[in-house]
């Protein structure tokens, strides 16, 4: 396979990892893009990992092939590996080393001179915000080892970056400093493959996602194409006081096209009506336009749940992502 | 490339860090060894006997190889903490190549047991004043000590492809290692033709002939026979001993590679 002709840089082909009975990996075909930023989006144990660790040659398939880059993860190991960064789930930093030689380690395995590589690890553990750190690896927050394990996998500039759960266990401020750093890699046009259970992660960073399930895929495209595709409505959930409010706005968007359902809940003195709507955030400002015009001040309380890749997942599965 | 940045080096000059930062190993490596020699030293005292030598002078060279045995344990632990801790997995997603781990390990483990063996000597030699036929004669135990330690490490490896965690490969080693110690009489005399079985016992059995009861180096190797466990002589000479040792380094080595490069590709 060649990825001069066209711009996919991995091509997975029918890959399948058993382990005795359990189908680890089922039978999956993908082809991702150069420069592009793919999620593989799918609960834990739904084969996420496995598929990593074949692509990144660790693991040898039961049958199937994978090429990335144009080499083959059964012969090409050598050459695969000149290329990719890989951060993976479990921290796996030298813990009595020091951040910059856990770092500087990583960059003589890939045979950056030792002037360069320092230079280099200087700069990216200031980006991650543990440069100057002078104690060992152990002695660091979950969070800043987190960040070590990411910062080890860029140190040498891979065309192709795996990233398995790169955010698990980081607080948010950490988790948005991670993010920002991964769309700041998407501009430098690396392909980025990232593992991960979080919706909100994949649906913020990717310009593909693949849901996987017991070891397959069972859904791909673009986070709106799949929303659109397998998602629920969006559902603004409007309370007043007085019912007579509730009315008003009922009739006031009651003929809109995009809104799929109106429904009512009446509990004491609380009146709520449950529009469900399609489209995105634009039609809910026109349904807020529209329907409350002079009578917002009488809204007791609004609640909105916007359609997610959650939804997706649901809707494909019958089960929760965290379930 | 300079020297310095060669990969093999940069893991073995990692690993050594990783030692000298765990106060665990050296508590193994470099004080326990130095209790046990100074404590066998009052136990087996310092009276001589007609030619000169003391009890413990003959017992010495068996603690040094006990010193050096720790390598297994060393050895154990470091490859299991690397597979458990999923840092060989990352190895394996870079261009490293296994060879240049074992060969790192390997040059950092001889490093260590150098390290070893040379404090080991200063507390015999230097400090308690134990008794060595001559620089020549020491610088060969030296040698057949290292040979011995690295058989040590090829057996460590081994252990630690077999064990699930890095507890397993430290109790499964430490049970080993002890296990020879006493079956190869390296801690005290053991008659029984098991000692034959053993490495250590035939890297002691070099080391004692050579520098405490030795004629010079070419009389000891190809000429005297190697004393058995039960004080007569058997039909090996030293360098026969040597052999052995060489052997069972060797063999010891590749079958540690071998087993842990099987139990460690999937």
């Amino acid at each position: 396979m060649s990825t001069n002709n066209n711009s996919v840089i991995i091509e997975i082909k029918d890959l399948k990892k058993h382990f005795k009975e359990v189908k680890a990996v089922d039978g999956i075909s993908l082809k991702i893009k150069k420069g592009e930023l793919f999620s593989i989006l799918g609960p834990n144990g739904a084969g996420k990992t496995t598929l990593a660790r074949m692509l990144t040659t660790i693991l040898t398939p039961t049958s199937g092939d994978a090429y990335v880059n144009g080499h083959s993860i059964l012969t090409g190991k050598k050459e695969i590996v000149k290329k990719i960064g890989v951060c993976p789930q479990e921290i796996t930093i030298y813990d009595v080393l020091r951040a910059e030689e856990n770092v500087e380690f990583v960059a003589s395995m890939h045979g950056m001179a030792h002037k360069k590589a320092k230079g280099k690890t200087k700069e990216l553990l200031e980006d991650f915000g543990i440069a100057g750190r002078k104690d060992w690896a152990k002695n660091f927050s979950g969070g800043m080892q987190r960040r070590l394990n990411l910062a080890m996998a860029l140190i040498f500039d891979p065309e192709i970056l795996f990233l398995d759960e790169p955010t698990a266990g980081l607080d948010p401020q950490a988790r948005r400093l991670v993010w920002d750093y991964i769309r700041d890699l998407k501009e430098k046009n690396i392909t980025i493959i990232l593992m991960t259970h979080d919706m909100v992660e994949a649906d913020s960073l990717s310009d593909r996602v693949a849901i996987i399930d017991q070891g397959k895929i069972i859904a791909q495209g673009t986070p709106p194409e799949l929303k659109e595709k397998y998602g629920s409505d969006n559902v603004l959930e409007v309370s007043f006081v007085e019912k007579s409010e509730l009315d008003l706005v009922k009739m006031n968007i009651e003929k809109i096209p995009f809104i799929v359902n109106l429904s009512e809940i009446h509990r004491k003195e609380r009146n709520t009506l449950l529009i469900a709507f399609q489209g995105g955030l634009k039609n809910l400002v026109k349904i807020l336009q529209q329907g409350f015009i002079g009578n917002i001040d009488e809204v007791e309380n609004m609640k909105f749940r916007q359609n997610s890749l959650e939804d997706v997942f649901l809707n494909l599965t019958g089960r929760r992502l965290r379930d | 490339m300079t020297f310095l940045e060669n990969k093999a080096i940069q893991i073995s000059i990692k690993n050594l860090k990783d030692k000298l930062r765990h106060w665990q190993y050296m508590f193994f490596s470099l004080l326990l060894p130095i209790m046990f020699t100074i404590m066998f030293y009052f136990m087996l005292g310092n009276e001589e006997d007609p030619t000169g030598r003391t009890n413990f002078d003959y017992g010495f060279p068996g603690m040094i190889m006990y010193a050096t045995g720790i390598g297994t344990m060393n050895a154990a632990i470091s490859f299991a903490n690397e597979k458990s801790s999923g840092m060989l997995d990352r190895l394996d997603t870079m261009p490293t190549g296994r060879k240049n781990v074992f060969l790192g390990t390997l040059i950092s483990e001889s490093f260590f047991l150098m390290l070893q063996i040379i404090i080991i000597f200063i507390v015999g030699y230097v400090i308690l004043g134990l008794y060595f036929e001559g620089p020549l004669e020491l610088f060969f135990g030296f040698l057949v000590a290292l040979l011995f330690g690295i058989s040590a490490v090829g057996l460590g490896i081994m252990i630690a492809s077999v064990s699930k965690n890095v507890e397993i490969a430290n109790a499964f080693s430490l049970i080993i290692f002890m296990l020879l110690a006493f079956l190869s009489g390296s801690l005290m005399p053991f008659e029984s033709i098991i000692v034959y079985f053993t490495p250590p016992y035939w890297a002691k059995q070099i080391f004692l002939q050579l520098t405490v009861l030795g004629h010079g180096i070419n009389d000891s190797l190809f000429s005297s026979s190697l004393i058995g466990a039960g004080a007569e002589t058997i039909p090996i000479t030293l360098l026969g001993g040597l052999l052995i040792v060489i052997t069972y380094t060797i063999a010891f080595t590749l079958l540690g590679i071998l087993v842990f490069q099987k139990k460690t590709k999937f």
